[in-house]
């Protein structure tokens, strides 16, 4: 075991010490530096990749469920738009913000924004339908602007800007991992084209011939999105890296 | 049978004199009832003990101080300190606040508390606490502002002062909490550690001044010949023995907050809890007052032109001001010591320092006479 | 790219007898139609959309929408080319035995092979049949010995079960190995699954066939039953001993000859020819020792592992069982061999 022994310090060093604290302590009082952020007048700025409100954009969507089923907490529910296709729905209620949801989702249909200040009346307000996801929330703001304070490393001096915030970022379409859907047991194959009717992007063809049906998925096409891997009824397709 | 004619000679004959209130005073002097009244409020040993430096203008630092501190130590760790309850004033009435919530909050006595000495302890306390203004002389030399004279003045202060643990002690062992006990203990341990080197300190000043007559103490700082400067290490210890006696934040050892929540009061709420909360500054400010009569010249300072008498006491309270400023700012400045550094420095650095200055005062005596 | 994985595969697929039609209505028309099914549900078992289920004979209810047309349900048929089986079979072993753990029917073997299994870790799940208050059975997946608490699990029902549309899940969860405890003609299904699909063949470990002359429709039974007054809510037991059916309440018992159950014998056990689950690991029943033990035909090695390990830990007693006895329904069984095609 190591033990931390404390620093031996001679009385002159001490109270060169004391003298020293007592002293910034003193220049402080008389010429202060400040980090707060008086929160409703004013906002910290956020980074970009902020954890925010999720916002959803219904024409880049698949409804490959990705983010139902990546979600830890169980928040995103797919519901079925009056079209027949599955859009996401979220519970704040249950969210975490780890916006797996948003890493995940290959269309780049989830987006994060910066909005962090939503208030609910209750729980059930916090289910938040697909069609609440679209546009951000209305809310009533008291800052004009962001503050932020960037500490100089070499003299530790405080500098405070200021600056208008957009709370919605522009993000560049996820790309997320590049996965690809093969399958690992072709001999359990039953040969029932169900991927091949779940598939969106046309990716996975069967080929009837006599006493054979000859399945193929195309990887180019295939998008990844894991519908296929999902409905499986023998489970043999996997998603692998590209 | 009191001589009446006798008594208003002696308070007339005793007045404060502030020639630039006098016009304002003389008309209010002559009616009848009035006049006895403003009379015996400009009684001078009246005046020093209600107004300044006694219980008025103590209640108006209680006020303040408190703000004083908490914005500075705020600025000291860039933040902005009590704001929000008025931010035109910087929040200057927060104390009033706090005060108010603490007076309609409800005292929650619990069942294994001893009932008559938990409520009785908070205001027991106050005794020793104030009795020591009694004896505070706010003048300067040959113009003495105290309420009693007395040759044992300071021997009566340093024993009323040391009476303030016993409270505390007993204000812990009523609560009947095992905070409020690690507290109380603590409490006892750094009692000793810091009330030998303060008396020894107190007696190196008697010895030094020849007498512990407040009057006299005054009158030998004449001129820039302060206490701090005759014994600059006496000072020192002394003020390293106030921080202690009144747990101020490197010693802040019986009411740590993070391990054992505010030690012996840990059980009081309500009004109990705001008076717990203000005794501290009380002794506070009557420790730093005892500093500024023993070692900073008492109210000597450059006269004000017409205040007359009033000048000494305000130089006094400044003075008073500016040793609760620098006690506060340590709270900004050090992090609490253990008790076992605490009592290494009381039993340690403090008693050498403290004998060292006992030692220094007889040598000064020795080379006066 | 993952070397694992493949992007192209081919399955081959059995030939139509009916070129036009989907592949269910070649089994229908080759099999149920033609009352060769013995609803051991097999085609269910393997069915990726879930659909064929055993109302009132094996049905596919809207199978002109659902049907994948995939072939899997001819494929795993054990009755679409028929080779009726008979005799005793191959066996390593014929022995009596009496668990010492589990109270039964008779020695109540069957409990006893499958948990015995799961303690030697050959298997972590077998599927046994409980029934409800009115005899409806149910599938419980075991998992622990602990589950065997239910009373309900032991006895024979003489109803068929659904248990190979269970076994889909079973397999789907399962770690180590499934065992299943089936009817002559489910154990067929099973070993046409484990031939057409690798997935069946690695995940079924132990399959444990029971004797059987014949079972019964659920519905067909508890009518027949209740004209002969038997209730229901008071049932205990039911049993077939030296040609008599005895269904033991707790307030006395109904007797009946046998051969008066064949009024509703079902068509599928009309043609069914095997009597002692001829394709199983290890077949079990009643016939063929004393009373209070069960005859345990042991087929294959696997089997002789956990009878080996049942002798070790000595959870059972064993005895003597007499092949010769089971001559007598064996014949009965083979007889029906004429059945076939009417």
């Amino acid at each position: 075991m190591k033990k931390v022994a404390t620093p031996e310090y001679d009385i002159k060093d001490k109270l060169k010490h004391h003298v020293s604290a007592l002293s910034t302590a003193a220049k402080e009082v008389v010429m202060p530096l400040n980090v707060t952020t008086q929160y409703p007048r004013e906002r910290r700025k956020m980074p970009d990749c902020f954890r925010g409100y999720i916002l959803f954009d219904p024409e880049r969507c698949i409804s490959c469920f990705q983010c139902s089923f990546v979600c830890p907490a169980n928040a995103i529910w797919m519901k079925e738009a009056p079209s027949g296709r599955y859009y996401p729905t979220l519970d704040y209620g249950k969210c975490i913000f780890c916006h797996f949801c948003v890493d995940t989702c290959p269309g780049g249909a989830l987006k994060q924004t910066k909005i962090h200040d939503v208030a609910y009346k209750d729980m059930d307000e916090m289910f938040t339908l697909t069609e609440e996801m679209i546009e951000p929330p209305e809310i009533i703001r008291e800052d004009e602007g962001y503050v932020d304070y960037v500490i100089d490393k070499e003299d530790l001096s405080l500098k405070r800007t200021k600056g208008i915030d957009k709370l919605i970022v522009d993000v560049a379409p996820s790309q997320g991992v590049p996965l690809v859907s093969l399958c690992v047991e072709p001999e359990n194959c039953l040969g029932c084209g169900i991927c091949e009717g779940m598939c969106e992007s046309g990716a996975v063809s069967s080929l009837k011939e006599d006493g054979m049906v000859r399945m193929k998925i195309d990887v180019d096409k295939c998008t990844g999105c894991g519908l296929c891997v999902k409905e499986c009824p023998m489970q043999i397709l996997r998603l692998f890296r590209e | 049978m009191i001589d009446i004619n006798a008594l208003i000679s002696t308070i007339m004959n005793n007045q404060v004199n502030i020639p630039l209130l006098q016009p304002l005073l003389d008309p209010l002097l002559g009616m009848p009832v009035i006049g006895y009244i403003i009379a015996l409020i400009l009684w001078k040993p009246f005046f020093v003990l209600i107004l300044i430096p006694g219980f008025a203008t103590m209640g108006i630092m209680l006020l303040i101080l408190p703000w004083i501190e908490r914005k500075m130590v705020g600025r000291m760790q860039w933040r902005v300190g009590p704001r929000e309850i008025s931010p035109h004033t910087r929040g200057i009435i927060q104390l009033l606040a706090d005060s108010l919530r603490f007076l309609f909050q409800e005292v929650i006595i619990h069942k294994d508390a001893h009932k008559l000495y938990f409520l009785q302890f908070p205001f027991l306390y106050f005794i020793p606490v104030l009795l020591p203004l009694l004896f505070i002389n706010a003048g300067t030399a040959g113009n003495p502002l105290v309420p009693i004279q007395t040759d044992y003045a300071l021997q009566i202060m340093v024993a009323l002062i040391s009476l303030m643990p016993v409270f505390i002690l007993g204000v812990g062992w009523a609560s009947n909490n095992r905070f409020s006990f690690i507290g109380t203990v603590r409490e006892a341990f750094l009692y000793f550690a810091y009330e030998i080197p303060f008396i020894v300190v107190i007696l190196a000043m008697i010895v030094l001044y020849g007498t512990s007559n407040t009057v006299g103490v005054i009158d030998k700082q004449s001129g820039v010949w302060w206490g701090i400067i005759q014994n600059p290490l006496a000072a020192l210890t002394f003020f390293i023995a106030t921080v202690m006696a009144t747990a101020r934040l490197p010693f802040e050892i019986p009411e740590a907050d993070q391990e054992v929540s505010f030690g012996p009061f840990v059980e009081y709420s309500g009004i109990a809890f705001g008076l717990a909360y203000v005794m501290g500054y009380e002794k506070m400010y009557v420790l730093s007052a005892i500093m500024t009569m023993l070692f900073l010249g008492g109210g000597s300072g450059p006269v004000i032109p017409g205040l007359g008498d009033l000048s000494y006491g305000i130089w006094f309270v400044i003075k008073t001001l500016i040793v609760l400023v620098v006690m506060a700012n340590l709270r900004g400045v050090y992090p609490r010591y253990r008790l076992d550094q605490g009592l290494r420095i009381g039993w340690g650095a403090m008693l050498i320092l403290a004998l060292i200055a006992l030692g220094w005062s007889i040598v000064v005596m020795g080379v006066r006479l | 790219m993952a070397a694992i994985g493949k992007s192209e595969w081919e399955v081959k697929i059995p030939e139509k007898t009916l070129k036009e039609k989907l592949y269910f209505e070649n089994l229908k028309a080759t099999v149920i139609d033609t009352k060769l099914c013995s609803r051991c549900l097999t085609c269910a078992c393997v069915c990726p959309v879930d659909g064929i289920i055993a109302i009132d004979g094996v049905e596919f209810p809207n199978y002109e929408e659902e049907c994948t047309d995939c072939s899997a349900c001819v494929k795993v048929c054990p009755r679409f080319v028929y080779e009726p089986k008979s005799g005793l079979g191959s066996y390593i072993e014929f022995i009596a035995g009496q668990s010492k753990r589990f109270k039964g029917q008779d020695g109540a073997m069957v409990t006893e092979l499958i948990v015995s299994a799961i303690e030697m870790g050959m298997i972590d799940r077998g599927l046994f049949v409980g029934r409800d208050e009115d005899w409806v059975t149910e599938i419980f997946h075991v998992r622990d010995i602990e589950q065997l608490e239910i009373p309900t699990l032991g006895g024979t029902k003489y109803t068929f079960a659904r248990v190979l549309p269970e076994l889909k899940k079973a397999v789907r969860f399962t770690k180590k190995g499934v065992g299943v405890v089936g009817t002559p003609c489910m154990v067929s299904g099973v070993r046409k699954l484990q031939q057409e699909f690798p997935l069946f063949r690695e995940k079924i470990k132990l399959v444990v066939g029971l004797f059987c002359t014949e079972n019964f429709h659920y519905d067909e039974l508890t009518k027949y039953l209740k004209e002969k007054g038997v209730d229901f809510s008071k049932l205990i037991k039911t049993d077939i001993t030296m040609g008599k059916f005895i269904a033991t309440m707790t307030d006395g018992e109904v007797k009946f000859k046998v051969r008066a159950l064949e009024e509703i014998l079902p068509s599928g056990c009309n043609v069914c020819t095997d009597f002692t689950a001829v394709e199983s690991d290890t077949s079990v029943g009643s016939v063929g020792s004393a009373a209070g033990f069960s005859t345990v035909v042991v087929r294959e090695e696997n089997a002789k592992k956990i009878i080996d390990f049942i002798k070790k830990k000595g959870y059972a007693d064993f005895g003597e069982a007499k092949p010769e006895e089971l001559g007598f329904l064996i014949g009965h069984k083979k007889k029906r061999e004429e059945n076939i095609g009417k």
